[in-house]
Formats: C-alpha cells, sequence, structure tokens
C-alpha cells in the first residue's frame, strides 16, 4: 500500500533535485549580475573613492552635484534637449514608416519580399561598418556628386553642425527598421482573414483598413515598442560613438553617448560615482514616465474591439 | 456587394494612392541604403591616388587591398606589464569568433533552459522567476555601467573573454519569453510517455525536449551571433586586450599609418568585415526573418 505514495515521493525529491541543480546558475548570475550590479551602482552613487589611499567614504556630494549639472549645466541642459528631440523625431518618423512598410509586406504587395530583405539588412551589419561607410559617403562622394551631376557646389553633410544633425537623424531612422518591421510584419499577418476581407467588402480603401483594422489589431505589439522605447531617451546614443569616437560635436550628444564615453575614458574607478549618481537620477525619471506612457496608452490607445 | 462592384474595388485598390506612396519611399529607401554600399565596394578596389581622382567612378586599374589589410593592419594593446603588443587580424579574427560564439552560446542556453524548467515545473518559484524577467523588462535601469565594470574587476573577469561569457549568460529578456510560450506550447503526452519509459529528468530535457527545441534554439543564436559579431563597443570596454575584428575597424579610424589610413582602405575593411554576416545572412536569411515571435518559430 506505501509502495506508490513512496515512489511518488521520491520521484518528486529527484525533480527537485533536477530542478534546483540546472536553476543554480542562472540564479546566481542574476543575483551578481544584475542585483549585485545594480546595488553597487546605488552604493557607488553615495560614495566618495579616493584611489591613491585605497578609502570609500559615503556621501550626498554625488547626488547632489549629478542633479546640480544636469538642471544647471548649460552643456546637460542642451544633451537633455537633444536626448528628447532625437527621442522624438526617429520615433515620429521611424515609427509610422515602419507600421507603412509593415503594412505593405503584410499585404504583399509588390517586390514585398525584397523589402522584408531589405528592411532587415541594417541589423545584420555592424554599425560602426555602417557608419564608417555613411561617414566618407556622405562626406566625399555627394558633394562630388552634386557637383558633377547638378553643378550644385555643396560641403560634407557632416561639417555644418545643422546638416550633421539632420543627417543623423535621417541614419538612425534608415537603420532602425529592421526588428520592428518584422514584429509588426508578424503581428499582421496574425490578423483573420476574415476580418481584412469585411473591410474590404464595406468598400474600405487600403489605408482605412490599415488605419481601422490592422493598426488596433497591432497595437499591443506597437506598445510593447512605445512603452520600453521610452527609456532609450537616456540609453540611446544616437549612433555617435560610431560617427564621432569620443569627440561628437556639443550639440548633437545624446546621454546615452555622455554616460557611455564618459565611462569608457575614465582614468580610474574614482569617476565612476559622479555617473552611477546621474544613473540613478536618469532612472528616477525614467521609471514612473514609462509607466504613465503605459497607462496612457492602455486607456486611450486603439482597441482590438 | 455584386460580383462586378468587388472587382471595380480590388482594381481601385490595386494602385491605390497610399500603396504607391509606399512604393516611392521604399524605393527610396533601398537606394539610401545599397547606393553607399555599392560605393564602398568600388572604392575599396582603389588606390589612394585613383581615389582623389576618381572619387565616385569605377576604378580603372581593380587594385586588391584585401591583402594589404590582412598582412598589415595591427591594433596596438597595452599588457599587463605595461609594455605594448600588436595584434594583428588573424588573432582579431579568432577573439571575434570566441567572443561571439560563447556568449551567443551562453546567451541561448541559459533563457532556454530557464525558461524550460518555468514552463515545465510548477513550484512557486518557477512563477518568480517569470515575474522577474517580465518586471525588468518594463522597469529600465539607466547607467549601471560603471557599477558593471566595477563588479566585473573585482570578480576577477575583466579582460577575459570567458568572464563575458558569463555576464552574457542571463535569462532576462524577450528570448526568454519566446521559449518560455515555445515550452508550455509542447504536448505534455511526449515527456509522460517516456517517463513511464523510465527516462529521468536529464533524459527527458536532453533527448526529448531540446531536440524539439533545436530550430528556435538555433535562430535566437544565430541572431545573437550577428549581434556580438557587430559588437565593438563591449570588448571596447570589458575587452583592451584582446580586439575583436569590429573593434579593430573602430581603432581603424585612428590608425596613423599612411598607407592604411585612407578611404579606399577604411573602404577594404569595411567590406572584408561584411563579408561573414552577409554570407551567413545569404544563408540563413529565411530562418532569421521567419516568424520568430513569441510562440517560438513557425513553420
Amino acid at each position: 500500500m506505501n509502495r506508490i505514495p513512496n515512489r511518488h515521493t521520491h520521484q518528486k525529491r529527484r525533480d527537485l533535485g533536477f530542478y534546483m541543480l540546472v536553476m543554480a546558475f542562472p540564479v546566481i548570475q542574476f543575483l551578481v549580475f544584475y542585483i549585485g550590479v545594480n546595488a553597487k551602482s546605488i552604493m557607488m552613487a553615495f560614495q566618495r573613492i579616493d584611489v591613491a589611499n585605497n578609502t570609500t567614504t559615503w556621501t550626498m556630494d554625488n547626488i547632489r552635484n549629478a542633479f546640480q549639472m544636469m538642471t544647471g549645466n548649460p552643456q546637460m541642459l542642451n544633451i537633455l534637449s537633444v536626448s528628447l528631440l532625437s527621442y522624438l523625431l526617429t520615433n515620429g518618423i521611424g515609427i509610422p514608416l515602419a507600421l507603412f512598410f509593415s503594412y505593405y509586406i503584410y499585404k504583399k504587395m509588390p517586390l514585398h519580399g525584397f523589402f522584408r530583405v531589405i528592411l532587415f539588412l541594417p541589423s545584420i551589419i555592424s554599425a560602426i561598418v555602417l557608419a564608417t561607410i555613411y561617414q566618407f559617403f556622405v562626406e566625399r562622394a555627394i558633394p562630388v556628386a552634386f557637383n558633377q551631376f547638378f553643378d550644385i557646389k555643396t560641403e560634407g553633410l557632416m561639417v555644418n553642425p545643422d546638416s550633421c544633425y539632420i543627417f543623423l537623424v535621417f541614419y538612425n531612422v534608415l537603420i532602425g527598421f529592421g526588428t520592428t518591421v518584422l514584429m509588426y510584419s508578424n503581428a499582421m499577418s496574425g490578423i483573420s482573414d476574415e476580418l481584412a476581407g469585411a473591410a474590404q467588402i464595406d468598400g474600405a480603401s487600403l489605408f482605412r483598413e490599415f488605419w481601422h483594422v490592422s493598426l488596433p489589431m497591432i497595437f499591443p505589439t506597437l506598445m510593447t515598442f512605445l512603452v520600453a522605447g521610452v527609456a532609450t531617451i537616456f540609453t540611446n546614443h544616437f549612433n555617435l560613438f560610431s560617427f564621432f569616437g569620443e569627440n561628437a560635436p556639443d550639440g548633437v550628444q545624446t546621454y546615452g553617448y555622455y554616460l557611455y564615453v564618459k565611462t569608457q575614458g575614465a582614468k580610474s574607478i574614482a569617476e565612476y560615482p559622479i555617473l552611477s549618481a546621474m544613473g540613478i537620477l536618469m532612472t528616477v525619471v525614467v521609471v514612473p514616465v514609462t509607466m504613465l506612457v503605459k497607462q496612457l496608452l492602455e486607456k486611450y490607445g486603439p482597441s482590438e474591439d | 456587394m455584386s460580383l462586378k462592384n468587388r472587382k471595380t474595388l480590388q482594381q481601385s485598390r490595386k494602385w491605390s494612392f497610399f500603396k504607391a506612396a509606399v512604393l516611392i519611399l521604399l524605393v527610396i529607401y533601398a537606394v539610401c541604403l545599397f547606393l553607399p554600399l555599392l560605393w564602398a565596394f568600388i572604392t575599396a578596389f582603389k588606390t589612394q591616388r585613383e581615389f582623389r581622382l576618381n572619387i565616385i567612378g569605377l576604378p580603372k586599374n581593380w587594385t586588391w587591398n584585401f591583402s594589404t589589410i590582412y598582412n598589415e593592419f595591427y591594433v596596438p594593446v597595452s599588457t599587463q606589464t605595461g609594455a605594448t603588443e600588436y595584434v594583428n587580424v588573424m588573432q582579431m579574427l579568432i577573439n571575434s569568433m570566441l567572443y561571439s560564439v560563447g556568449c551567443a552560446f551562453c546567451g541561448t542556453l541559459i533563457p532556454c533552459t530557464t525558461a524550460y524548467l518555468c514552463a515545465r515545473y510548477n513550484y512557486r518559484f518557477s512563477k518568480l522567476i517569470y515575474s522577474v524577467v517580465i518586471i525588468v523588462m518594463a522597469l529600465p535601469i539607466v547607467g549601471s555601467l560603471p557599477a558593471e565594470i566595477s563588479m566585473a574587476m573585482s570578480l576577477g573577469i575583466y579582460d577575459k573573454i570567458w568572464g563575458l561569457w558569463l555576464m552574457k549568460a542571463h535569462f532576462l529578456g524577450i528570448y526568454f519569453l519566446v521559449f518560455f510560450n515555445m515550452f508550455r506550447a509542447m504536448p505534455a503526452a511526449y515527456t509522460e510517455a517516456a517517463r513511464i519509459d523510465g527516462a529521468g529528468n536529464w533524459m527527458v530535457m536532453l533527448k526529448i525536449i531540446m531536440p524539439m527545441a533545436k530550430n528556435t534554439f538555433f535562430t535566437v543564436m544565430l541572431i545573437n551571433f550577428i549581434t556580438y559579431w557587430n559588437d565593438y563597443q563591449t570588448p571596447l570596454v570589458y575587452l583592451p586586450s584582446y580586439p575583436t575584428l569590429a573593434l579593430g575597424m573602430y581603432r581603424m579610424s585612428y590608425i596613423t599609418i599612411n598607407e592604411l589610413s585612407t578611404v579606399p582602405m577604411r573602404m577594404t575593411a569595411a567590406i572584408f568585415m561584411l563579408i561573414p554576416t552577409l554570407a551567413l545572412f545569404a544563408c540563413f536569411h529565411k530562418r532569421l526573418l521567419g516568424n520568430l515571435t513569441m510562440g517560438g518559430v513557425k513553420g
């Protein structure tokens, strides 16, 4: 009578042992490299590190200095405005285009297969390779081509600060379609044929079908990208490092670029605490903004119904 | 709606303004993408002298610059003793392979096995892990790079390729959800039958489940491989002694050797770097562009 429950208990123990054994590494890795790193980041924001004497003291100065820098320093305010503008421009231009392109591919319009491959291509090419090619193309080839074919004398697009920023927005939009178009068109392919067919029978134009059927049906996918995208205001390098290395002009720098360059170029770990403090202040801003955007989109975004 | 009206509607939908406008935008996109790539390819076969005289035209004499890049391009690195060592292209290629394959494998294996445990073992801890993945995805944390470097240094894994394998071997991110939903959707009958036949947990995971998951595993690993192959910013920060090809490409911008600092040589290096990823894409584009969804790979 007791043999079956015993076997059952034995099996449960073996399952638990296996589970703990396989789960051990991922959990330790998470505790060290996520919890540990973020805890260290928070602690570093409140530390002053003296490398020469190998001492660490607790202080609020980093947070105070970081706050003053981010709210009072003209260079940092400029970086904030460029970060926000870059986010708005790349998303304001890139998202509608990505949706139109995805719809084009989903509807299997002429050359849809070719364009699907082409739109994904920048995702598999190294950022440094593409940036190098584009940099020399707009600096060297375009002025010569304009002069030769249109008799227009122009300087390289990256020499002038205004055309440089416009080019950077154009470039970031151009290379940003790969994953989004793939995800949107895959999501659209999940829309039932009956629904699209009903819109056609009702006489809806392609655009109306896109607006009233496809867009609401893929809105959960779009919302995921929009919500996750909020943090990029503070993390997006805008590919500046690939174009300029550590020497991007002041008028085009973003927060993501600034933090990366300062961290990568730090002479010692004594420079890290102020950067950690800036990161924490940015996180304090970006978490509630992300939550707010999520709630607003859930409340006012188009519904599948 | 009558058949005639339906046909008229389909005709009018065939070439609407919307469709034409999107097609024009896509054609402009393709031109903007291909023209610089084509120019780079042509420039890679010019000498500097010819490039000065003929920036946008086809080369009169096609010059093979790839051997110059392969033989003469070195990246200087500082050793722990303070001396300078020079890393050649072959060594950069080996570093790239070790970094990309190792990180891609670890970064795919861990989310896959963790997702398997969470999907198939109904413990409270599994639900906790799933919630952690969702929360971490929703809550962005900015500026933890200094702490991450500091942590790597204190653990003794800074400037070690295997150290980056460890750092990238996490279960967080979208691929956990891809694997989780795939394992959830797999019928339990296979594993139950195997268990009745006496298979243990390891046997079920390695011989029954993983072969069924190999398509998704390979696709995710391929995507990860391409990401790491192209990544130069992580090696720049974490691997100062082991430059990869992508990092070499970045370092080339600051090279002072006259022969290599020319535009044709830079374009040659760019094309050299581009070839492996384009070859991979040509071989596996259907898999990469396939329906990798939150439910695994369709078809």
